[in-house]
């Protein structure tokens, strides 16, 4: 079973796959259009719909003041108005919907539209923020030990900054919703969000409804990434407001270009390290001041920092060290969660900080890594006070630096570096360990439905939501081993707010860990309901040798007693005869995570299940003179415990890599001195294509490495594999780094274009000359 | 030319008429546009509406000769419907047959090439044109067929393998049984169309199968939008929402496709694609291979004609400073004759060219290579494929013995329009071709240009990239 495809993979390779913009509605269906926001930050004085209304086609325009309930998206903190009203706060605001009969008809009609504005002074990058502190929230602190103390001892001190920009998450689906208005206040929204309970709870509160009047219904999504967690709430609401309005379906799919421009992205980061560390790079202090660029609301740009702090180790000891998180808000789209979730840019800084002492000291870099790995004991606790249990860096470390030939190749690297002038090679060795569980402990949290009917087919509703990752597919194989049935017998449902209510979203890596956890729960309920039920059935037979309840077991679609073989009935039939006898088939399951949880405000316990490990060794060969780089190798070995299906988790890791990949290399976001978006389609925004993935790519997981802390003792594996791709971002640091011969410290950021890397070639070439 | 209002092609094994204008649709529907409006075919994509991405990739098959078809994965959203007229048009749904996927299909399902599966659909459109046009290919074609594809998922690598493992049955497949079936009945489509001429609306679209009718309805109709593959075109009405007056399409000039060869030169016929070119190119102007190859997406160049790119005047155009360096001229045709214009002259400023507003480029005229020339093309941005250049560079050096006798530096995304770096050209013209007298070129190069800077680069980047590719020019013309 460790190697079936994705359930929905034969629909997907013949267009059978229906997403939000392939259900078929009937003839009343109308497009929803948003005009929003050309303005970073002004006051609106004046909005203007009369001419526009009166476009045929036109069935409704929707502003602030026509929204029922409460005008607001907020998430967390309620200060992200679902249309602008007063004021807009960014580029790509949402000020006025439009329900139309075509696209044609809304845009006519957009074009009607007259909005007053009367601009403002706008805040558009992260270090105007800092300069006005304009915080979202207060800053934050993690620390163990006393590192100014311990700094003043170091033999040793470096300071430094990183910088890591934005990226969008180019789903390949771009945000979409169908609403469909029901009978008296019923609403039923089909949406690609990652989080059905969130969308149903944000379209309750703007529709001033009740959340029972509300179904929120998802199938699939065509990615997600982190950036349907929050902001699939949007365009839900967007769409209900105009199908409460017309009282018809009304469906939005957004514009490529304006779903760039509307949505929030990951977070830029800049940070401030003071490193202290001893002859053999062995570190002892370390201060980082981390600053978020969170746009211009709160979303989730507080947990993201507070993920960010906690993986400012990543996964090194430190006997003392201080984290201070700081998220401003700027007039730019709210930034949001994205696959790793502030993790990658803790780690970016981690990272820089370990290469610098390398450079430093004139040593290999992965040798710095190894001496400052989290061992066993003392040296086993983070600065928040978590054990990193059943470590796997040393194995890691180990299987992966013989399996990559590492140490040769450095050699040989070093050796093609003497003899080139123009083109120069890059090697890096970096690690990950990734923290599972959402740091708001209560989320930790699933439930799941699950029925049988009376021909012995299963029918499996869960909180979590497919976005490609295969969790449905992990799921139905946890449903079937954990019956006894065969896999064919399962069918997962969509997730429907009206089958499991009040779910956590699906993220933080953790949907199969949380589900997989209620879907077995309600499974343990329903079998023993079965084994009781039959226990008695097959002992009516044999009243002296009674079947006892124990000796029952599910196998192959079939349920026997193991003391007496004979007797035996296929699952389908025992299922017949349950609906016969009155037993109910139906059971709900519930999971929460044990044992976690910690003191946000003292930034102090254990906010984490367990940790998931990687490493990577890339090397990278550069053109000096365009600053052109080309992805030589890639050698990845993670650990995902005992695999539930291997198949799906290399593609974990080799997607999650990919993207990590983009976002230290091509993918660069830049706006204008107004605040507009300037890569805002694929013409401009560059992630990667076939050809940018590494020529040599070999990726293996851990064997023998259970985690018993997980479902069917595997790990969690979606977001970990991002940061694997440091190691081919700092590879071209190392190429950079081979022009001046290793003497000087390249200037560097992410995302390395060739622009960066180029630059930064030059000002190495001036120094070396002087 | 008759009138008419429809257009007629192949779908689902049925002949499709469409009433432009009467259907719901005019004669720049996108192909992608009308495919959503149906029901039954929801499983083409659109991913971005601009050709970037591949979503919305569909296969057009025409026959090639009497019993054969030729398969072309293009991006419907892309293509007006007119463009259909007489051709097959395949989608997703058409490969699975009797319960039996095809063998792109299957091969993608056991190697887990799809995650979330939107962006599959076109993958397989593009692995279906791969797999009926190539017997076991290499992982370089592969990946130059995928090119224009974008998966945000998988990270590609069981997708290539899925192509090489299902890519080995020397393209038979259902679709080959019935080549000769579908080859009839496109026959007796085109039997009864000529060239096409509708009116909807404000719209009036023309498809003229002669070139004496294009040039008549140019010289009539000065102000007609003139497409062939439409990849810049179309845009106006993807992006920009546009409705489009007057067009005047000569993708079916036959005409426009030829190559004729003299003792000294070649003649490209401007309406051939790129991806024609390209081939063709490969042993006889490698530099311009070289640049083609890293044009577009395969899905792009087979819609994007030579003239297209050469008239849109682009200040980067990737074809226009290795054009420039090959010394190639611009033949342009109106009712009244043609004429002749140098390529280093055929741009007057931005997007701004000589040609008359009565004209069509007819063919582009490259002399073959000469043997006392070195000439390099180069390419510089973000991502090296499907990605417009940042920078990019023409360079041919003639020489007389040792010493360079004439120069050709011409740079695209520098200045407003493709230009040659001039005092760079006169410096190295008597000079022997040393690493020092190239980074003095290259010093030149630097002072001579003052670009933008805009959302692909700094302009520090762009002078200093364009200033190191004269050593880089230096480096790769040592032997």
């Amino acid at each position: 079973m460790k190697n079936i495809p994705h359930d929905s993979a034969g629909k997907h390779v013949s267009g059978q796959s229906v997403y939000i913009d392939d259900i078929l509605v009937n003839t009343q269906l109308l497009y929803g259009h948003i005009m929003y926001s050309p303005h970073a930050y002004a006051k609106i004085k004046s909005i203007d719909i009369s001419t526009a209304s009166s476009v045929p086609g036109v069935h409704a325009i929707v502003l602030a003041k026509d929204i029922p309930g409460e005008n607001q998206l907020g998430p967390v903190v309620h200060d992200e108005p679902c249309l602008a009203d007063k004021e807009v706060i960014c580029v790509g605001q949402a000020i006025v919907l439009i329900a139309a009969e075509n696209a044609e008809c809304a845009r006519a009609a957009e074009k009607l539209i007259r909005i007053e504005f009367e601009p403002l002074d706008a805040i558009l990058d992260l270090e105007t923020a800092i300069q006005k502190n304009t915080l979202l929230a207060p800053p934050r602190t993690m620390q163990r030990g006393d590192a100014d103390a311990a700094l003043k001892k170091s033999k040793h001190i470096l300071s430094g900054e990183v910088r890591t920009g934005a990226q969008e998450h180019w789903y390949l689906e771009t945000q979409s919703c169908l609403a469909i208005p029901g009978e008296g206040h019923e609403m039923n929204i089909y949406s690609s969000t990652q989080h059905p309970s969130e969308t149903q709870a944000i379209v309750a509160e703007v529709l001033g409804l009740p959340k029972n009047e509300i179904v929120v219904e998802t199938r699939r999504m065509g990615g997600a990434f982190g950036g349907k967690e929050t902001q699939a709430n949007h365009t839900a609401a967007w769409a209900a407001l105009l199908a409460h309005a017309t009282r018809r379906p009304v469906s939005i799919r957004l514009f490529r270009d304006d779903d760039q421009k509307m949505t929030g992205k990951r977070h830029p980061y800049f940070i401030h390290y003071e490193v202290g560390f001893d002859d053999a790079g062995k570190i002892d202090a370390l201060k980082f001041e981390q600053h978020a660029d969170g746009g211009c609301a709160t979303d989730l740009s507080i947990a993201i920092l507070e993920r960010a702090m906690l993986h400012a180790d990543n996964a090194y000891f430190i006997p003392n060290m201080t984290v201070v998180g700081k998220a401003y808000k700027t007039n730019l789209p709210s930034n949001t969660a994205f696959r790793g979730f502030g993790g990658p840019q803790g780690v970016a800084g981690m990272e820089t900080v370990i290469d610098r002492i390398a450079r430093f000291l004139k040593k290999d870099s992965a040798d710095i890594r190894k001496i400052n790995f989290y061992e066993t004991g003392e040296r086993a606790i983070t600065h928040y006070g978590q054990e990193v249990e059943l470590n796997r860096l040393p194995v890691l470390f180990e299987e992966l630096s013989l399996s990559s030939d590492y140490y040769q190749r450095r050699k040989e690297v070093d050796a093609f570096n003497a003899r080139n002038e123009f083109y120069k090679k890059g090697l890096a060795f970096t690690p990950v360990k990734f923290g599972i569980s959402f740091t708001t402990t209560f989320l930790n949290q699933a439930g799941a439905l699950v029925n049988i009917y009376k021909d012995g087919t299963i029918l499996v509703n869960h909180g979590g939501t497919e976005m490609g990752q295969g969790l449905n597919t992990k799921i139905a194989q946890i449903a079937a081993s954990e019956m006894g049935v065969s896999l064919d017998r399962i069918k997962v449902n969509a997730t429907n707010t009206s089958k499991v209510p009040n779910t956590s979203a699906t993220a933080a890596s953790a949907g199969t860990d949380l589900n997989g956890m209620a879907v077995k729960n309600a499974i343990d309920i329903l079998r023993a309901r079965i084994v009781k039920l039959m226990a008695s059935e097959f002992s009516k037979s044999y009243p002296a040798e009674a079947s006892a309840e124990k000796d029952i077991l599910i196998k192959d679609n079939t349920i026997f007693d193991n003391q007496y073989p004979e007797r035996k009935i296929s699952f389908a039939e025992a299922m017949t005869l349950a609906n016969l006898q009155q037993v109910s088939l139906s059971a709900t399951g519930f999971y929460a995570t044990p044992n976690i949880g910690w003191d946000k405000q003292k930034g102090w316990g254990k906010p984490f299940n367990y940790y998931a490990f990687g490493m990577s060794v890339s090397e990278v060969l550069l053109d000096t003179l365009t600053g052109y780089v080309r992805h030589l190798r890639t050698d990845i070995l993670h650990d995902v415990g005992d695999s539930i299906n291997e198949g799906l988790d290399i593609g974990q890791v080799e997607g999650g890599f990919i993207q990590g990949l983009g976002w230290c290399t091509t993918e660069e976001i830049k706006w204008d001195s107004k605040g507009n978006l300037l890569n805002h389609s694929p013409d401009t925004y560059k992630i990667p294509s076939v050809q940018d993935v590494p020529e040599d790519f070999r990726v293996q997981l851990l064997q023998n490495a259970p985690n018993p802390n997980a479902i069917r003792k595997s790990k969690a594996v979606a977001e970990p594999p991002l940061m694997l791709a440091f190691s081919s971002w700092l590879a071209i640091k190392d190429a950079i780094s081979a022009v001046g011969d290793h003497a000087y410290e390249p200037s560097f950021r992410l995302p390395a274009t060739n622009e960066v890397i180029l630059l930064s070639i030059e000002e190495i070439k001036k120094k070396k000359n002087q | 030319m008759q009138e008419n209002s429809e257009i007629t092609f192949l779908q689902d094994g049925e002949i499709r008429t469409i009433r432009i204008g009467k259907d719901g649709f005019s004669p720049t529907t996108t192909v992608l546009n009308y495919l959503r409006a149906s029901a039954e075919h929801k499983g083409t994509k659109e991913g971005c509406a601009e050709g970037d991405c591949g979503a919305c990739t569909v296969v057009i098959a025409e026959p090639h000769s009497d019993s054969r078809l030729k398969y072309t994965a293009i991006d419907s959203c892309l293509v007006f419907l007119p463009m259909l007229q007489g051709k097959q048009l395949v989608t997703v749904e058409n490969l699975k047959k009797d319960n039996q996927y095809h063998p792109v299909q299957q091969e993608m399902i056991e190697r887990n090439g799809s995650q979330c599966g939107y962006c599959t659909p076109g993958f397989i459109m593009s692995l279906l044109a791969l797999y009926k046009t190539s017997n076991s290919p290499s992982k370089d074609e592969i990946q130059d067929a995928l090119t224009g594809n974008l998966c945000r998922c998988t990270g590609y690598r069981p997708i290539v393998e899925a192509a090489a493992a299902a890519c080995v049955h020397e393209g038979r497949d259902h679709f080959s049984e019935e080549e000769k079936n579908v080859i009839q009945k496109l026959k007796s489509i085109s039997k009864d169309q000529n060239s096409i001429r509708l009116l909807s609306g404000n719209q009036i679209y023309v498809r003229p199968q002669q070139l004496e009718e294009a040039l008549r309805f140019l010289s009539e109709n000065p102000d007609a939008l003139i497409v062939q593959g439409a990849t810049d075109i179309a845009l106006r009405v993807t992006k920009k929402h546009e409705v489009l007056g007057k067009i005047l399409d000569l993708s079916a000039l036959s005409a426009l496709k030829e190559i004729k060869t003299a003792d000294r030169e070649f003649s490209f016929g401007a309406g051939m694609n790129l991806e024609d070119i390209r081939k063709y190119c490969e042993n006889i102007f490698p530099p311009l291979y070289k640049m083609l190859s890293v044009f577009g997406s395969r899905q792009i160049r087979s819609l994007a004609t030579f003239g297209g790119n050469i008239g849109s005047a682009s200040p980067i155009g990737d074809t226009l400073p290795v054009l420039m360096a090959l010394n190639a001229r611009i033949e342009l045709q109106s009712i009244s004759g043609k004429r002749e214009i140098p390529m280093t002259e055929f741009i007057i400023g931005y997007r701004k060219t000589q040609r008359q507003s009565n004209e069509l480029i007819s063919a582009v005229i490259i002399p073959k290579m000469n043997p006392n020339s070195i000439v390099r093309s180069y390419k510089v941005s973000k991502r090296k494929d499907l990605d417009i250049s940042t920078l990019s560079g023409g360079f041919s050096l003639t020489f007389q013995g040792d010493f360079i006798s004439a120069a050709v530096l011409a740079y695209g995304g520098m200045a407003e329009r493709t230009k040659r770096a001039v005092t760079a050209e006169n410096y190295l013209v008597g000079k022997k071709w040393t690493r020092e007298i190239a980074e003095q070129a290259g010093e030149y190069v630097y002072s001579e240009f003052t670009p933008l800077s805009d959302t692909r680069s700094g302009a520090e980047f762009r002078r200093l990239a364009a200033r190191n590719l004269m050593l880089k020019f230096w480096q790769d013309t040592q032997h």
